[in-house]
């Protein structure tokens, strides 16, 4: 079992440095974005009925509070400090409202809906994907492959904005129905609650936004999982099993098992691109999530909040690769025991 | 007499080369049978089509492998006799394979499944056949098969890759005889071992026929050093077809087809009469299976080809009491 200790340490180390270099580089990159946080909060402010030195008080107060005027090293290492004690800073922009605050309010809508999205695409593909490449030469591999290959091209943000045509506006405007609202997480009139009302109307916001998430990656792992299970098939191991007049039920059983475990590796790789493609699937259905608060803290350079939607991103991708990689151990012996040997 | 007959059997490869399709004929016109409790050795060089062959006995076919015809009738021990060419996937599954012809495939390590311990594998083939079947008899039966064939018991709680490749090989073979089947074909079972491990696995199947565990079996090899330590009768295949078919000793030291004499001729050995002859090798290639040769298969490589052997194709006769033989030399005439 030691050996199994000693991947997962290995692992962790990795992951930790991993998860500095990519928040460094989320945390520089912002501030080399010409143009700062404070100036477009001044500028808007400037509009207002504020006299000029009023204003450039304000902006040098800004500054100092939020540490602007010191090197970047410093700011960076006073930010991780402050982290670590769960201090995220302020928003620049929402009133000083705690950074931490504004994510654990728009954090679950992301979660509620990545999730099931990625888990249920990830387990009906892998299976349509097997069952395909069982039924060679088939009707049902040919469809199944074909949409696949349609599907899995379709940007994310293309998708979306033809469902929102297609089952949301287009309804509406041919017969008068309201079939799905074209956008946000819930109806604005209601506030979110466990009540049966805001629960119906939260479903039919997420239809769309799911749909656009899921069918993209649905159409990837057919694809991938056909090839990876016509190999498994061809393999000698399925010949001789069939030879031996194993049951056809088993010896699919056999390829899944076989095709899941590098199909767990890809979720891993996966997850980033699903994530990112999230940011702009909220943006497109105005929906509450990280997507959202991330692209308006981009807009005016709100540093503390783009530092701790990254610092989010960055751990839940690290970390979901890292239980991947875990996973990986206790589902294949291979991995599991490969040091045991006659 | 007979547990398994060939009569003109016909497998070809489909291929597609450009636009065109053209058929391989790696099994051309096969006869051969194979007797009640013997060990017939079927030998030839790589791509004569003796690995597809062994799947053709089984009608175990797959894309781009197709039967093109002729018949194979197995003759179980309860004195039935069984068209299995005749028969479907399903029907082959249910009825034939493992309980009556079982195959012992080249390389043992992959050909288990690789993500499941060997009683699981055990269990999944015993159940197929028997689904009261539980895991702990299952276990118990392959712990006795294991025994017979002496093998350590922990091999039934290791995953396949836990296993050495002379352990796995036996594995193999005590997996594919758990239904006592009459009849095992055994595709190269030594060409990935050392030499004393290949002795080990001649012994285990040998012991498998004297056990009476199965009753007759195909040794499939290239190697006739190996072939002769334990088959009957050897049938000698070239470009996809028996070109002759003796007791082992008559195919060692009095081959008759110019082909036989020629693999004969080219192995080394240390017995006397053989070292003093020296040794030889056949010149030229295997002719192409796409577009075989008119005639005699083995016309181009043939030292003594006359103008018949060009034109017409030999036909595979007796010429004394045991010994077939596909050449017109021996055709009286």
């Amino acid at each position: 079992m030691s050996r199994v200790y000693k991947f997962i340490f290995t692992k962790l180390v990795i992951l930790i440095i991993t998860y500095f270099i990519a928040l460094s580089i989320a945390f520089v990159l912002p501030r080399i974005v010409p143009g700062n946080p404070v100036q477009s909060l001044i500028v808007s402010l400037a509009s207002g009925s504020l006299s000029p030195e009023l204003l450039s008080d304000y902006q040098r107060r800004l500054v100092e509070v939020f540490e602007l005027n010191k090197p970047l090293h410093i700011q960076f290492i006073n930010f991780l400090r402050k982290s670590f004690t769960g201090d995220l800073g302020v928003s620049l922009q929402s009133y000083g409202e705690p950074v931490v605050s504004l994510i654990a309010r728009h954090l679950p809508w992301t979660i509620l809906l990545l999730v099931p999205a990625i888990v249920t695409a990830w387990f009906i593909g892998n299976y349509l994907g097997a069952r395909a490449s069982y039924k060679r030469g088939s009707i049902f591999e040919k469809v199944t492959i074909g949409a696949g290959m349609v599907v899995s091209q379709i940007p994310y943000y293309w998708l979306a904005m033809t469902l929102i045509f297609a089952l949301a506006v287009l309804p509406r405007e041919l017969w008068g129905v309201d079939l799905f609202p074209p956008g946000s997480a819930y109806d604005p009139v209601l506030q979110p609650s466990l009540t049966l009302e805001f629960i119906i109307s939260y479903l039919r916001h997420y239809v769309l936004p799911f749909l656009s998430l899921l069918l993209p990656s649905l159409g990837g792992w057919i694809i991938s999982m056909r090839v990876i299970a016509t190999m498994e098939l061809g393999s000698p191991y399925i010949f001789y099993s069939d030879t031996l007049g194993v049951k056809d039920k088993i010896l699919f059983r056999y390829v899944l098992r076989n095709s899941m475990l590098p199909q767990v590796t890809a979720l891993g790789i996966q997850l980033g691109f699903v994530l990112s493609g999230q940011i702009i699937t909220e943006q497109i259905f105005n929906y509450q999530g990280m997507g959202i608060l991330l692209t308006r803290a981009l807009g005016v350079r709100d540093y503390p909040v783009i530092q701790g939607v990254f610092m989010i991103l960055i751990a839940t991708v690290l970390l979901a690769n890292f239980i991947v990689d875990f996973v990986y151990v206790l589902i294949d012996p291979r991995i599991r025991l490969g040091h045991r040997r006659d | 007499m007979k547990r398994l007959e060939l009569r003109n059997v016909r497998a070809y490869y489909r291929l597609l080369i450009g636009n065109r399709e053209a058929d391989v004929r790696a099994v051309d016109g096969v006869n051969l049978e194979i007797r009640k409790g013997e060990i017939l050795g079927l030998v030839g060089e790589s791509g004569c089509g003796k690995s597809t062959l062994a799947k053709v006995m089984l009608m175990n076919i797959n894309p781009p492998l197709f039967f093109k015809g002729g018949t194979i009738i197995l003759y179980t021990r309860s004195g039935n006799s069984l068209e299995i060419s005749k028969l479907n996937r399903e029907k082959l599954k249910k009825d034939v394979w493992g309980k009556h012809v079982a195959i012992i495939p080249q390389e043992a390590m992959s050909a288990l499944m690789p993500t499941l311990k060997i009683k699981r594998i055990a269990y999944d083939v015993l159940r197929s056949h028997n689904p009261d079947i539980s895991l702990d008899e299952t276990v118990s039966l392959l712990t006795k098969r294991l025994k017979e064939l002496g093998l350590p018991d922990y091999v039934v709680d290791r995953y396949p890759f836990e296993l050495s490749g002379g352990m796995a090989q036996r594995t193999v073979i005590a997996i594919s005889t758990l239904l006592n089947p009459e009849i095992l074909v055994v595709d190269e079972p030594t060409s990935a071992l050392d030499v004393s491990t290949q002795k080990l696995v001649i012994k285990t199947l040998w012991s498998l026929a004297a056990k009476g565990i199965i009753d007759s079996m195909v040794f499939i090899t290239h190697d006739i050093s190996v072939v002769r330590q334990i088959a009957d009768r050897i049938a000698v295949m070239y470009a996809g077809k028996i070109v002759e078919v003796a007791p082992t000793e008559d195919i060692i030291f009095d081959p008759q087809h110019p082909y036989t004499r020629g693999l004969i001729d080219s192995i080394i050995s240390l017995e006397p009469e053989v070292r003093k002859r020296g040794l030889r090798y056949i010149p030229g290639q295997p002719p192409n299976l796409i577009n075989p040769p008119q005639g005699c298969r083995f016309v181009d490589r043939c030292p003594f080809a006359k103008d018949i052997c060009r034109k017409k194709e030999p036909p595979l006769i007796k010429i004394n009491n045991d010994r077939l033989v596909a050449c017109w030399l021996h055709v009286k005439g």
